[in-house]
């Protein structure tokens, strides 16, 4: 009895798929460290990332950013720590320094994390590199506000924002009400609100809704006066 | 006239081969694949499609631009085809002319085409004619004439695989053209900064056809920067066809 010649390529190769597919597993299964590793990868310095791909930085940049937001994401939902989103973030915009998204949500991200120094250093890496963009001052003072609680540093930085051309319409009232420094919990609620109108993606928008949300239930049960403790100090512009 | 007729004769020829449909394939799915990927990211999801999009122009017409460049004078010498052509009155430099305007047009065709594909999906995402792309997408063009022309050259004395190798080893030096620079200047003597600084401008630069990056961060690119890379550009591949001529006109095919 003959096989037919393309009946035995497809059975070959079912079979060495299926064995594959399934050394795969058990691989996996008895050496979890693999995948592990995998998840904490090695990150090499920008400057050798940049020349193997041959003047396409932006591209590597846009590479690293899915890398960058997948190891949020993954570990939010699972132990919410974060030990290498920093060099993530930091190798993304070491190699497009122009990309403005991965400053904010990269500085976002690290604030989620508590890592509060490096999120400001991504922050001030960007007002660095984008001294145009009045975005990055403001979402390194709504840090210093909303998370650190240093009105002095989050006044500065506000009123820097608001120095520079296409500022939100938002960002002079919120200055002057914390120049007052009264209803704190109200600007941080305008904060959060400004943020939920301007942005166009879905999961910043439920990150404001659910911080508008705590924010209602303090202002239900604390004084309307009352503000976020300060934490830290002198993080104003140098 | 000659070289027109060359010229046409050399993209009827190109157009049938398959590898350029494969590589346009790959390169329309590469860039239609990109609205795919930009939902994994959050933040810079349009940014991602345009850069996926220019990357995929760029490498996709460069590979096209080597495979079927550096097989284009050869390929006449091993078909003889190339016996009957030279006994004709058609100058030498008429046939490397008109071979490397045939494989130019053929390219031309291929980024208009994977240019509109980019234009049209970024523009259907942000909601506005995104025109400030074609900027990159000509340059990414006159890179495309650069590396042709190069691959011309190479073919003109050397076999396929040969060339393929040498150019897309100066393909690859003419992308990291400021890097190497930049390394001589931190890192180097005297001497080698000399020495990098004589490469520099013998080499080509291709980084400076490269305007990708700040268009897509809608920083503006002035007009004077944008017409002296392009005219940087084609003096560059005409000195290199100039070469190319000059090697094919010595040549003894006996």
């Amino acid at each position: 009895m003959s096989v037919r010649f393309p009946t035995a390529c497809l059975c070959v190769l079912l079979l060495a798929g299926a064995a594959a597919a399934g050394l795969l597993g058990v691989l996996e299964s008895a050496h979890p460290r693999v995948a592990a590793e995998a998840e904490a990868p090695w990150l090499p310095p920008a400057g050798v990332v940049r020349p193997l791909f041959l003047g396409y930085h932006a591209l590597a940049a846009d590479l690293f950013w899915f890398r960058t937001v997948q190891y949020f994401g993954g570990h939010r939902q699972t132990d919410r720590k974060y030990p290498h989103l920093y060099r993530l973030v930091d190798l993304t915009t070491s190699l497009d320094p122009q990309f403005v998204d991965a400053y904010q949500l990269g500085g976002l991200f690290l604030s989620l994390g508590r890592a509060y120094p490096e999120a400001a250093a991504i922050y001030r890496k960007g007002i660095e590199h984008n001294p145009d963009r009045w975005e990055l001052p403001y979402d390194l003072g709504r840090m210093y506000f909303l998370d650190l609680g240093d009105i002095p540093a989050a006044l500065e930085w506000f009123e820097r924002a608001n120095a520079l051309p296409g500022h939100g319409h938002y960002v002079p009232r919120l200055v002057a009400r914390l120049r007052a420094r009264v209803g704190l919990i109200e600007a941080a609620l305008e904060m959060w609100e400004r943020m939920l109108e301007t942005t166009d993606n879905e999961y910043v928008r439920k990150m404001a809704e659910e911080e508008i949300r705590k924010l209602r239930a303090r202002q239900r049960g604390a004084p309307a006066t009352a503000a976020p403790s300060p934490r830290a100090g002198g993080g104003g512009p140098k | 006239m000659k070289t027109v007729a060359i010229a046409f004769n050399t993209f009827r020829e190109a157009i049938r081969d398959r590898i350029l449909y494969s590589l346009l394939v790959f390169a329309l799915a590469m860039i239609g694949g990109s609205v795919v990927l930009s939902k994994l990211s959050v933040g810079g999801e349009v940014r991602i499609i345009k850069d996926l999009g220019l990357a995929a122009i760029g490498l996709v017409g460069i590979l096209i631009a080597v495979f079927i460049g550096v097989g284009l004078v050869y390929k006449e010498i091993e078909r003889r085809t190339l016996y009957t052509i030279i006994t004709k009155p058609i100058r030498r430099a008429d046939f490397i002319l008109g071979k490397f305007l045939g494989l130019t047009l053929t390219l031309a065709v291929n980024v208009a085409i994977m240019g509109a594909g980019l234009v049209l999906i970024a523009s259907a995402m942000e909601g506005r004619l995104t025109w400030e792309l074609l900027l990159p997408v000509g340059l990414t063009f006159v890179k495309l004439m650069v590396v042709t022309a190069i691959a011309v050259l190479f073919s003109t004395f050397s076999t396929p695989t040969l060339s393929a190798i040498f150019t897309l080893a100066l393909v690859v030096v003419g992308s990291l053209a400021n890097d190497l620079k930049l390394f001589a200047a931190t890192f180097g003597g005297p001497l080698l900064q000399g020495v990098v600084a004589a490469l520099y401008l013998v080499l080509p630069n291709l980084t400076t056809l490269d305007v990708g990056g700040a268009v897509v961060h809608g920083r503006p690119v002035p007009a004077a920067v944008a017409t002296l890379a392009g005219a940087y550009g084609l003096a560059y591949a005409a000195a290199l066809l100039a070469g190319a001529v000059w090697i094919f006109q010595y040549r003894d095919f006996k």
